[in-house]
C-alpha cells in the first residue's frame, strides 16, 4: 500500500530579467494506493501530474509531507535504504519511442534487470530467460520479439516492451504517465486493457496520470479519480462519481473538452466553452482556476478554498466555493442499436 | 478525363458547390528494396468549399502521404504514379513544377503539419517568419501581410503584438498549433489541410484549437481537409469522413451517418477501439492485430482481411472496389453491408451546428 500525505514540491527559478520566481508543482496532495487498487490524476499539461509521478518513483524529491509505502515513510531514510522500497514502484513513461535504447534488442532490454532482480532472488541464467519469454507473453507479444530491435517494433509494441520492462523488478504498483497518448487510439485500448489485465491478475496497482478522462475512465473503474490543477487536487471521489456528477467548474471544463462521437453521442446541455491558456506563476491568495473560471464570484478572489465533502456523498470531495452540478459530459444518442 | 470513380453527390452534399480540390484514382508508391510498394492506392475524394473533410487512419495508413500529396510535396523515395489533384484555379498539382507549384504551396493550398508545434524556426521571431514567408510569395504589401496575420491572431484569442514578436520558445504548444494555422492562412488559401493538429495537445488546448479550425473554417468558407488518427477529433468537427487503410480508402461518407452506421468492418472496429466517456467501458474492444506497413501490405485482395471478422475466401483473391452502396455512404468490402444499415441509412439530423459550448 502506498500512502502519500501533504507531499508538497515547489520549484524556485531565476529568469534573466524576472527575478526570482516560484512554480508550486504540488500542493499538498494526499492518496492512499491500496494493494491492487488504482488511482487517476487528471489535468492539462502544467498542472504538476507529471511531477507527482515522478515524486513516487524516486526520481524526484518532495519539499514536505509523507510518502509510506507499507507504513514505512520513505523521506526518512537514507537513499541506499529508500532504494528497494522504489524498486517495487515502476514507472511506464509516456513515449515509447525514447524509453527504448535502439542499440538493443527486446532480450538484453529485459536482461538487464532480470539480472539485478537475479542477485535478490537468485534465479539461475535460464529461469531469467524463461522468465522474459513469459512476461513477453503476459503483454501480449511473442517471444520472437526478443531478438528485435525497438525501431522493428511499432508504437504500441514497443510499450508493450518498456510494461514489460517495467514487470521484470517484480513491482506492486505500476506509474502511468500519460502511457497511452503516443500511441495510435487503435492500439490504445489494446495497452489499457493489458493494464487492466494486470491489476485484475496480479494485483499490481496503478497509478494512472493523464489529460485524457475518457481513458481515466477505461483504467481507474472502481478505483479513485483526483483532478489536480495547478498542483492542487481540486477535486476527487469514486472515478465514476467525478465523471458522470463532477461539481467544481475546473473539473466540468475538463469534460467538456472531451470531443463528442456525433450522431453515437450528444453533447451534454451545459458543456463549458474552451478555456484560455493556464498560467502556472500567477499568484493569487484565492482560488487558483477563479482567473479563467466561467463562475468566479468577488468571494472567490478573495480564499482559497479547501477540499470539502459533498453532504450527500462523503467520498466525493471538492475545493470549490460553489460547487454546482452541471451536466456537461457527453451522453449516448436517442435512437442507436 | 474520365472520371474513375462515381460522383461523390452524396445526400449530405446534395446541390454542393464544385468541389475545391478533387482527388481522382491517386497512387503514391515508395521506391524501396522490395520494389515499389504503395502507399496510397487509387484514392479519390473531394474537398469542398464549406466542408471540413475528416481523414482518418492509424499510422502507416497512408493518410499523411495523401495529404501531402494535395501540395505534391510527396517526400522522395515516393512519388505519385498515377491520378491527378484537381485544385480549384490551378489545375492538376502533380504535374506542377518550380516556380508555379511553389507559389501554389501556401497561396492556393495552406498546410498545417504534422507537429507543426516544432516546425517553426527557433532562431526567428513569428513575425519574422511572416515576412519570409511574405518575400517567397513574392508580396507586395507586406504591411497588409502582417495586418492580416494580426486579424487572424486576434480571431484565435491570441494577442497579435506579443505573438509576432516572440520566439516559438516563449509560447505554448497550443499558441503554435494556432501560429501553424496563420501561416496557412495569410496568404487567403481556400484550401486548409491540417495533419494531426491536436496530437501533442492536452484536451482543453484540443478543444480550443479544434473550436478554432471551426470558426475560421466557416467564415473564410474554406475547404478543409482534417487528417487524424483521432476518430474523436474528426467527429467533433467534420462534416464527412474517410476511413483509410492501408493506402485505401475503404469507407467515405457524411460524417454523423458513417459514425452512427459504420458499414466497413474496419471502421466498425475503429469506433469499437475508442475509449468513450459514455457507455461501459467494458464494451470497448481492442483491435485485434497490427497495422500494417509497406512491407507487410497484402498485395493480393483486401488489405484488411488479415484482422477482418467477416473475411471470405474472396478477400484473398480480389480487392474490393470503393463503390456507393447507398446515396452518399462509399465503401470497399466484399461482405454485404447489413440489411438493417441499409433501412437505416437515412439522412441523420444535423447536430454538427454546436460548437463546444456554444460560444455565445
Amino acid at each position: 500500500m502506498i500512502e502519500a500525505r501533504n507531499i508538497t514540491r515547489t520549484y524556485t527559478g531565476r529568469g534573466a530579467f524576472t527575478g526570482t520566481r516560484t512554480v508550486h508543482a504540488l500542493r499538498g496532495v494526499d492518496f492512499t494506493l491500496p494493494r491492487g487498487g488504482a488511482v487517476s490524476f487528471i489535468g492539462e499539461s502544467g498542472c504538476g501530474k507529471t511531477t507527482l509521478g515522478k515524486v513516487l518513483t524516486g526520481l524526484e524529491t518532495f519539499d514536505e509531507g509523507e510518502l509510506l509505502v507499507d507504513g514505512t515513510d520513505l523521506a526518512k531514510l537514507s537513499a541506499r535504504r529508500r532504494a528497494p522500497y522504489f524498486r517495487r514502484i515502476q514507472m511506464i513513461h509516456q513515449d515509447p519511442y525514447s524509453a527504448l535504447n535502439p542499440t538493443r534488442d527486446v532480450g538484453q532490454i529485459l536482461g538487464d534487470p532480470l539480472r539485478m532482480r537475479a542477485r535478490e532472488t537468485g534465479a539461475t541464467r535460464a529461469q531469467q530467460r524463461e522468465r522474459a519469454a513469459e512476461l513477453l507473453e503476459l503483454v501480449g507479444l511473442r517471444p520472437a520479439v526478443l531478438a528485435k530491435y525497438p525501431h522493428q517494433l511499432s508504437g504500441g509494441q514497443r510499450q508493450r516492451v518498456v510494461v514489460a520492462r517495467a514487470l521484470t523488478v517484480d513491482p506492486e504498483a505500476l506509474v502511468a504517465d500519460e502511457s497511452v497518448s503516443m500511441i495510435d487510439v487503435s492500439m490504445r485500448l489494446g495497452i489499457l486493457s493489458l493494464l487492466r489485465d494486470l491489476r485484475e491478475r496480479l494485483g499490481i496497482s496503478l497509478l494512472f496520470i493523464t489529460h485524457d478522462v475518457a481513458t481515466a475512465r477505461y483504467l481507474g473503474e472502481g478505483g479513485e479519480l483526483h483532478v489536480i490543477y495547478r498542483g492542487q487536487v481540486i477535486e476527487r471521489g469514486p472515478t465514476d462519481t467525478v465523471v458522470q456528477r463532477p461539481v467544481h467548474p475546473y473539473t466540468q471544463c475538463l469534460l467538456s473538452a472531451i470531443p463528442v462521437l456525433r450522431g453515437l453521442e450528444e453533447p451534454g446541455p451545459d458543456r463549458l466553452v474552451p478555456l484560455a491558456a493556464l498560467d502556472e506563476r500567477a499568484a493569487t491568495p484565492g482560488c487558483l482556476f477563479a482567473p479563467r473560471c466561467p463562475f468566479a464570484t468577488a468571494e472567490c478572489a478573495a480564499g482559497r478554498p479547501a477540499l470539502t465533502a459533498l453532504p450527500a456523498d462523503d467520498a466525493h470531495r471538492h475545493a470549490c466555493l460553489h460547487p454546482r452540478a452541471r451536466r456537461v459530459v457527453a451522453t449516448e444518442a436517442a435512437a442507436v442499436r | 478525363m474520365t472520371d474513375p470513380t462515381p460522383h461523390h453527390d452524396g445526400a449530405a452534399t446534395a446541390g454542393a458547390r464544385p468541389a475545391e480540390v478533387e482527388i481522382r484514382d491517386l497512387t503514391v508508391v515508395y521506391r524501396t528494396e522490395h520494389g515499389d510498394l504503395p502507399a496510397v492506392s487509387h484514392a479519390s475524394l473531394d474537398l469542398r468549399a464549406g466542408e471540413i473533410t475528416g481523414l482518418v487512419g492509424e499510422s502507416g495508413s497512408g493518410k499523411s502521404t495523401l495529404a501531402l500529396s494535395l501540395l505534391n510535396a510527396v517526400p522522395a523515395p515516393g512519388r505519385i504514379t498515377t491520378g491527378s489533384v484537381e485544385v480549384a484555379g490551378v489545375g492538376d498539382v502533380t504535374r506542377l513544377t518550380g516556380r508555379r507549384l511553389r507559389r501554389t504551396r501556401g497561396s492556393a493550398l495552406g498546410y498545417v503539419f504534422q507537429a507543426s508545434q516544432n516546425s517553426l524556426n527557433p532562431l526567428k521571431t513569428v513575425g519574422k517568419q511572416l515576412l519570409d514567408l511574405g518575400r517567397s510569395h513574392e508580396v507586395e504589401d507586406l504591411r497588409g501581410l502582417v495586418r492580416r496575420a494580426g486579424d487572424l491572431c486576434e480571431r484565435m484569442g491570441l494577442d497579435a503584438d506579443r505573438v509576432l514578436d516572440s520566439y516559438q520558445h516563449e509560447l505554448s504548444g497550443g499558441m503554435r498549433q494556432r501560429i501553424g494555422i496563420v501561416l496557412a492562412l495569410v496568404l487567403n488559401a481556400e484550401v486548409l489541410v491540417l495533419d494531426e493538429p491536436t496530437t501533442a495537445l492536452d484536451m482543453i488546448s484540443q478543444a480550443a484549437v479544434l473550436d478554432i479550425v471551426r470558426s475560421v473554417h466557416r467564415e473564410n468558407g474554406l475547404a478543409t481537409l482534417v487528417v487524424t488518427h483521432d476518430m474523436g477529433v474528426v467527429s467533433e468537427i467534420a462534416d464527412r469522413l474517410a476511413v483509410m487503410y492501408g493506402g485505401r480508402i475503404v469507407e467515405h461518407g457524411p460524417a454523423g451517418e458513417l459514425l452512427r452506421r459504420p458499414s466497413h468492418p474496419y471502421t466498425r472496429a475503429l469506433i469499437g477501439a475508442t475509449a468513450r466517456i459514455v457507455g461501459d467501458p467494458g464494451l470497448a474492444r481492442a483491435l485485434p492485430g497490427q497495422p500494417p506497413d509497406l512491407t507487410t501490405l497484402a498485395r493480393r485482395g483486401c488489405v484488411f482481411r488479415d484482422r477482418c471478422p467477416l473475411a471470405m475466401p474472396v478477400c484473398e483473391e480480389s480487392d474490393p472496389a470503393l463503390s456507393e452502396w447507398t446515396p452518399g455512404r462509399f465503401r470497399a468490402c466484399h461482405a454485404e453491408p447489413a440489411p438493417a444499415d441499409r433501412a437505416a441509412a437515412v439522412p441523420a439530423p444535423r447536430t454538427q451546428d454546436d460548437p463546444i459550448g456554444g460560444r455565445p
